[in-house]
């Protein structure tokens, strides 16, 4: 127990120690662009920080005063527009950064000893990411808005359902405590304003106390490139500035119904599947993504020399695109497309599964005929390539 | 691993100490649901609202087959608010079928004694409550709702979500409104109602959807 307990924390103390979140020195290879990644995240964090308080200043969270105050923020007071455009684009630059850096880290191996703690932390901070972009444009009470908390505050009732366990009511609790109350509403708002700023000021006071314990460095991006995307922002709010769309309304469901485009693939995927599925799945995919430095063990770091894995990301991104693309044409035929979607997704990781047979098998075959190596002298793990 | 007596005991010790840290923790949890008894947090009684008797609409109104209408009924959960109770709304859709059925679904919920054309669905949605529209023409349930088609028994006038695509049929055989093609697990969620002469008297609701916020919660003065 004591040296199961040692070895956790050893274990922890050098992951931590290499830590590589924001600098990117870890991995350097500033030749690449792939690689200011984790600046960009740091970056566009604080931009959504700042413009965030400041739209404090005017915003009302009332269901009442919600819509009307960001009318005004947008039109009526000076330079609100830019304001609110960075937030909402700089919270677009943050989710997109995260995920191709998680991407990036995916398929170049990075997740790998000793990078496991980074990219569980990364994947975490997707996750809540996410949770703050669910709970922030819902404080803008509009259509989209209403419908998107609404549903998704439905799934966890779906976990009173869960077969053998029975109902205990956690499902219900866990729904009335997210919506402040009985039905979707002012308490609501106000909880979600809450999460919508809690979760990002916790984190960033954490992240401080990391940058002053360890000295690491905040931002390792040239002056030019944090000026270049601070005016890219300005200029994307300027020519398109996002809609407001219209004000909820509780009695009419428009259609058809969109989420942010980071949730576009799941949506569709709510389509597909039971609902119990729907909230049971996006948990399951958390757990795959967490545990991953864990189930791909080799050394490997190129993806043809780990195929399986390889394979799994490459159906990952594919689903993402290809899900979205068909919500955004609002095609779902539901007594039509998941078997076809289950037969391809079972073909191609079966097929995945058998090339890794292979590839295992001609590996061990070239490594009987090359002479009995000494154990661990195997080549050292290769730099991660630019993919 | 090494399980030795000392380890065994330490063990032993945490059970109390964990469970104390609970028992003192778990009324806390009644600061994020305050409607619940101080030790009756995640038990199974869900929170049921009151709605009382409520005219919402005229057998008149609904004249021939298929005829329909959409009303609101209010209902109330307890709660901590100056009025120690809080209003919320089930929006609901009337239709008169063109024959008699008996208004009953596969879950038990009687819905009205005896034969009746006239139903009364609940349009929150049983999936993941989107509200629901009445479509009186099934081509526009194929058209806008992800191209399903009825076969030639539900070429009728149906019920559609938004949302994900959960389509109900009003007149489904020994389940009225149950669900035809969708994600949804059941189908809609009934209304229970008395006629009175012309009234059309809603006494009570299934239960088990969220319900939307009260009147004026989101009171939207600019309607599309
Ligand atoms: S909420 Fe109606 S189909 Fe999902």
């Amino acid at each position: 127990m004591e040296a199961v307990l040692a070895n956790l924390r050893e274990w922890f103390q050098d992951r931590k120690q290499r830590l590589d979140l924001w600098d990117e020195t870890q991995t350097a290879r500033q030749d690449n662009p792939l690689y200011i990644l984790g600046g960009l995240v740091w970056l566009s964090w604080m931009i959504v920080i700042v413009s965030g308080i400041v739209l404090m200043l005017w915003y009302i969270p009332t269901t009442t005063g919600a819509y009307r105050s960001i009318e005004h923020i947008t039109y009526d007071i000076p330079f609100g527009w830019v304001v609110r455009g960075l937030h909402k684009y700089g919270g677009d630059m943050l989710i997109t950064c995260i995920t191709l850096r998680i991407y990036r880290m995916y398929f170049a191996g990075e997740y790998k000893k000793p990078g496991e703690l980074t990219w569980m932390i990364l994947f975490a901070s997707l996750v809540l990411a996410m949770i703050s972009g669910v709970t922030g444009y819902t404080l803008e009470w509009n259509q989209r808005a209403f419908w998107a908390a609404k549903v998704i505050l439905t799934v966890p009732t779906y976990y009173d359902d869960i077969p053998l366990i029975g109902n205990l009511g956690l499902g219900h609790a866990i729904a009335y405590i997210f919506l402040g109350g009985p039905a979707l509403g002012q308490g609501t708002l106000t909880r979600f304003y809450s999460i919508h700023f809690g979760i990002s000021i916790v984190l960033a006071i954490v992240a401080e106390t990391f940058f002053y314990r360890t000295r690491r460095r905040r931002l390792n991006v040239s002056a030019f490139a944090i000026v270049l995307v601070l005016v890219f922002l300005a200029f994307v709010s300027f020519i398109n500035l996002p809609d407001l769309g219209q004000w909820a309304n509780n009695n009419r469901t428009p259609l058809p119904v969109l989420s942010d485009w980071y949730f576009l693939a799941l949506y569709q995927v709510v389509k597909y599947m039971p609902p119990l599925w729907a909230g049971v799945a996006p948990a399951l995919l958390i757990g795959y993504g967490m545990l991953v430095p864990f189930l791909d063990r080799t050394k490997e770091t190129l993806p043809t020399r780990r195929p399986f894995f390889f394979v799994v990301g490459l159906l990952a991104v594919i689903y993402w695109i290809g899900f979205s693309a068909l919500i955004m044409l609002n095609i779902a035929v539901i007594s039509r497309d998941p078997p076809y979607i289950w037969g391809i997704t079972v073909v191609v990781l079966f097929a995945a599964f058998l090339w890794e047979l292979a590839y295992r098998r001609r590996q061990a075959r070239r490594g009987a005929a090359s002479a009995p190596a000494p154990a661990g002298a195997s080549r050292p793990a290769p730099r991660p390539a630019a993919s | 691993m090494k399980l030795d007596r000392r380890g065994v005991l330490k063990a032993l010790t945490a059970i109390p100490v964990v469970g104390a840290l609970i028992a003192v923790l778990s009324p806390f949890f009644r600061f994020l649901k305050p409607n619940d008894k101080p030790w009756g947090i995640f038990t199974i009684t869900p929170d049921l609202p009151q709605g009382g008797a409520q005219v919402v609409g005229k057998v008149s109104q609904l004249a021939k087959p298929w005829d329909s209408f959409y009303f609101t009924y209010v209902q109330r959960f307890v709660q901590y608010t100056p009025e120690g109770q809080e209003a919320s709304n089930v929006p609901g859709v009337a239709i008169r079928l063109p024959k008699k059925v008996r208004f009953v679904n596969s879950e038990g919920y009687v819905g009205f004694d005896g034969e009746t054309d006239i139903v009364l669905f609940s349009r929150i949605c049983p999936h993941l409550g989107c509200i629901y529209n009445y479509v009186s023409d099934w081509h526009e349930v194929s058209a806008g709702y992800g191209g399903f088609r009825p076969p030639g028994f539900e070429q009728h006038a149906l019920m559609a979500c938004p949302c994900h695509f959960s389509i109900y049929d009003p007149e489904y055989p020994d389940n009225p409104g149950n669900v035809i093609s969708g994600p949804a697990p059941r189908g809609a969620r009934y209304f229970r109602f008395e006629i009175h002469g012309d009234d059309i008297v809603v006494t009570g609701a299934e239960v088990g959807a969220i319900a939307q916020c009260a009147p004026g919660g989101a009171a939207s003065p600019r309607e599309a």
